[in-house]
């Protein structure tokens, strides 16, 4: 029985479909990410999955009980906002305790359940300060454990480090994950930063314009992107159609703008009446050309820029733009001629 | 498949959100009549009265006057001293907006602008005439002007009715001058500005909007000053208040007290739309209640 | 955005405003105080005496205006408030009408507190329009009387009517501070209407409330206008009192006393409001 299930979901804003038609399922325990631009309907969908917005069409159930109806402060859902949304006018002990208080949980426990988790997150000494007194991480945690002292359902997260600085972004992505895992509870988390995702998600559910582009666990959503708008949202990608001259098996021999390549697909995409493959591969993936090996490239450097570990060439080949990047000593420098091979197992083919 | 069978009938929360919309769109209906009745209806009446004809006095029970004549107004003005209240009231108005002015504005600049030890304490003092209950400050006021030979003269009113004028005046434009960007003011001076450029152009133009704001306070609580004037000013002097009370007194008569009324109330009203036009009411809230 | 440098120019700038102000007010609460002593008296010789406060303490009227202005004072203050907010919340969220609803209402700001007074006055008196109507719709068989009424009701309710739109926009700016996020972190934590109302709303606006709170508590209590001519005839208000021991009887000493009184309950009340904000806010 999954934990969270979404049924054809559709949101309108006046004018706007916000939300299209939006199916999902989460097992209990899962942290699942939803990842797309601003505009993409993640946050309409959190929204709607925590109560504060009706769905026009379609049902939110949680495991098998229609949710639809049921009004936001009865869901035992518990938000992180970007915001942090914390209460300025009460202590952050009066913040933490406020989400069991309406429970009518008793004093005893509600202190136990408070203390516990201020220990967990080490805020412990914050207990009399007001929000107005806290920094940004510390502001954070106490959100954070506002939210899990509940000890809800479904725990739900609004872009909850935009407003931290990078490095503590990077610290407390990892201590919320570790969390999460620790407990166990069926997280959904959203946001637009691609490393996030990549880094503490058990699935990704990539999305835009409304709809979802993939879902998949995030080493499938790198390594094998299935549209065109999934390859290049996350991470950095090359992408080409061709026409299919020859296949043997899941081997393809594909006519590309740029060149004769082979393909070798990891799983049988490509329809028998396909006569053009679109596909996409990582600019990373590209070796500095040796004898023998597959799929050569030569390009003309139109820019090098060496960033320390790597150095990222934007290259021309036969009139085609292609990135590469290559870990290569040498120095290049625009103007130069450069060869590249593409191993055939590093292609993905898009559906769209 | 599940979601087949129940997407087919209205599902319940459309129709529950449906319903909301119409009652909040119904409870603002409801509400707009109900304001319009409340303000609307007293005024209406005061209009209607003042309309009343002479020789066809209204009584119960009659919902409506019988008829309608401009005689009262007349009687009003050619009768009592309602024009020297009206010359009175919007002489002194003016005289108490600049002086207001001229005296608050370098109070606010420091106080806007620097930071000064005890500040919350000077902001306090600056706020006295509206906290002050007013007619204890009027009588023992007017003990001191007496003293001074300031009783019963024009210029014991006008220092009065500044008085009671700066606070609004000092507030909203201490609220201005806070609002401009240090950021500005260095960059004039690192192209050259000296005080008096500074002065024309940066801070007059960015302050105007609050100096609007606080001349019109200024000059609506001149207009409608009483207790000071009551006791300062009466009876050499009438104004508007001063002459509307008398009528509500001994000799009331509703019918001149109605035309008075209307007289007093229609430059405000003026001045209400005026307001809400070209300046924000944000002004007003934020500078009343950041007290 | 302040300057660090301050001279002694600065001080100098205060003056006029600040100066004036402290000159004016000063001179008129000293006096007050001064002559409550029997000290800088007009008629006869000053000296110092406390029989001025004996006499006024004494006296029954003195506490029958006392607590009749206190009553017109809570009355007002609280009435009006708990009028305001609920509307103000109903502000909140913008929506069809609300322009126009929001300049109706704010009509009566820009009405003089005499006028005010007068258009109420004409509406509720012995011959007004209500009890016109209520009894050509028979319910009721003599006029009621609303206003000069002992209870001072007539008093309250123009209070309320004329100050109304002033409450309303200083606690309208208090909610507009209060962020929706943190209005749905309560829903999201499980508070219930009343819950939010009471814990989020009311707390998060009570800069607003008390400031509203304490103008209108001075205002009504030291009212002299409009309880003058809205007001029973006994017990008169203590500003009324204070004006007619003054003017008419020219005790001026005595009304001096009353004067004191009057200042000192207004500031005690002030403090007992800041008061009671802070443990409604604390509580949260």
């Amino acid at each position: 029985m999954a934990k969270l299930r979404i049924v054809d979901l559709t949101k309108r804003f006046d004018e706007v479909l916000a939300v299209d038609k939006l199916n999902l399922e989460v097992a209990e325990g899962e942290f699942v990410t939803l990842l797309g631009p601003s505009g993409c309907g993640k946050t309409t969908t959190l929204r709607t999955i925590a109560g504060f917005l009706y769905p026009d069409v379609g049902e939110i159930f949680f495991g098998d009980k229609i949710m639809n109806n049921v009004p936001p402060n009865k869901r035992n859902t518990a938000m992180c906002f970007q915001s942090y949304a914390l209460f300025p006018h009460m202590t952050v002990w009066d913040n933490i305790s406020f989400g069991l208080k309406m429970k009518k949980i008793k004093r005893q426990e509600q202190k136990k359940r408070v203390s516990k988790v201020m220990e967990m997150l080490g805020i412990g000494e914050l207990a009399k300060r007001k929000p107005g007194e806290l920094s940004g991480g510390q502001q954070q945690r106490v959100a954070l454990a506002r939210a899990i002292v509940t000890e809800p359902q479904i725990l739900l997260f609004d872009e909850p480090l935009s407003n931290l600085d990078a490095k503590l972004r990077v610290q407390v992505r990892v201590e919320i994950r570790e969390m999460q895992k620790r407990l166990g509870i069926t997280t959904i988390y959203v946001t637009h930063d691609q490393d996030e995702a990549l880094a503490i998600s058990d699935r990704i559910v990539v999305m835009d314009r409304g709809h979802i582009e993939q879902v998949a666990d995030p080493y499938t959503i790198y390594r094998a992107p299935e549209t065109s708008f999934v390859a290049g949202f996350i991470g950095l990608a090359n992408i080409f159609e061709g026409t299919i001259v020859a296949r043997d098996g899941n081997r393809y021999t594909v006519e590309a703008p740029f060149g004769k390549i082979v393909i070798v697909s990891k799983d049988t995409k490509v329809s028998k009446a396909s006569k053009t493959v679109k596909f996409i591969w990582r600019p990373e993936d590209m070796n500095i050309y040796t004898d023998g090996a597959p799929n050569r490239v030569e390009g003309k450097i139109l820019q090098a820029v060496f960033m320390g570990n790597i150095t990222d060439i934007f290259m021309d080949v036969n009139g085609n733009k292609m990135r590469a990047q290559t870990d290569e000593s040498r120095k290049l420098i625009a103007g130069d001629l450069i060869e590249f091979s593409i191993p055939e197992t590093a292609f993905s083919i898009l559906r769209r | 498949m599940v979601s087949k069978d129940i997407t087919l009938k209205v599902p319940l929360h459309l129709i529950q959100a449906r319903r909301l919309k119409h009652f909040y769109l119904l409870l603002t209906g409801f509400f707009m009549i109900i304001l319009i009745l409340w303000v609307g209806i007293p005024i209406l009446m005061a209009v209607m009265w003042s309309l009343v004809d002479p020789k066809n006095p209204w009584s119960f029970p009659d919902i409506f006057p019988p008829s309608f004549s401009l005689a009262q107004w007349k009687y009003v003005f050619d009768y009592t001293n309602i024009g020297r209240a009206l010359r009175t009231s919007y002489s002194l108005a003016p005289l108490a907006v600049f002086l207001s002015l001229v005296l608050s504005l370098p109070t606010s600049y420091v106080l806007g602008r620097k930071k000064i030890p005890g500040e919350k304490l000077f902001m306090l003092v600056v706020l006295l005439p509206i906290i002050m209950p007013g007619m204890v400050v009027a009588l023992f006021l007017s003990r001191v002007f007496t003293a001074f030979g300031l009783s019963q003269t024009f210029f014991g009113l006008v220092l009065a009715h500044t008085l009671m004028s700066m606070p609004y005046m000092i507030r909203v434009m201490t609220t201005s001058f806070q609002a401009i960007p240090q950021d500005v003011i260095d960059a004039a001076e690192n192209l050259g500005a000296n005080t008096f450029v500074k002065i024309r152009d940066i801070f007059l133009p960015m302050i105007r909007p609050g100096l609007l704001a606080g001349m019109i306070f200024a000059f609506t609580v001149s207009i409608e000053e009483f207790n000071l004037t009551f006791v300062i000013g009466t009876p050499t002097f009438e104004t508007i208040p001063t002459i509307l009370y008398s009528f509500m007194g001994y000799n009331f008569i509703r019918t001149n007290a109605s035309v008075v009324a209307l007289l007093m109330m229609t430059p405000n009203i003026i001045m209400l739309f005026i307001v809400e036009r070209f300046l924000k009411s944000d002004y007003l809230a934020a500078s009343l209640g950041k007290m | 955005m302040k300057e660090k440098e301050i001279l002694p120019l600065h001080f100098l700038m205060l003056i006029p405003g600040v100066g004036f102000i402290l000159l004016f007010i000063g001179s008129s609460i000293f006096t007050t105080l001064v002559q409550s002593f029997g000290l800088f008296s007009i008629t006869g010789q000053s000296e110092f005496t406390l029989e001025n406060w004996k006499t006024i303490l004494q006296a029954r009227e003195s506490m029958d205006s006392l607590f009749f202005s206190l009553k017109m004072g809570f009355l007002s203050s609280v009435g009006t408030v708990v009028v305001a907010f609920p509307i103000a919340l109903f502000f909140r969220k913008g929506g069809t009408g609300k322009g126009i609803l929001g300049s109706i209402i704010k009509v009566p700001l820009f009405i003089p507190a005499l006028v005010a007074a007068f258009l109420i006055l004409n509406l509720i008196s012995y011959h007004g329009m209500v009890n016109t109507v209520l009894m050509r719709l028979n319910l009721i068989d003599e006029q009621l009387r609303m206003l000069n009424d002992k209870f001072g009701w007539g008093v309250v309710f123009i209070q309320i009517w004329k100050n109304l739109p002033f409450v309303l926009l200083i606690i309208m700016a208090s909610i507009a501070s209060i962020r929706d996020d943190t209005i749905d972190a309560a829903r999201n934590l499980g508070a219930g209407y009343w819950s939010i109302l009471f814990r989020m709303y009311v707390p998060l606006a009570m800069p607003g409330i008390l400031v509203s709170m304490i103008l209108m508590f001075i205002k009504a209590f030291g009212d002299f206008p409009i309880v003058s001519v809205a007001g029973p005839i006994y017990p008169s208000s203590m500003a009324g009192r204070m004006h007619i021991m003054a003017t008419i009887y020219q005790e001026w000493d005595q009304a001096a006393v009353l004067g004191v009184i009057i200042i000192v309950t207004a500031f005690f009340v002030i403090w007992a409001y800041s008061r009671l904000a802070e443990l409604v806010k604390g509580e949260g």
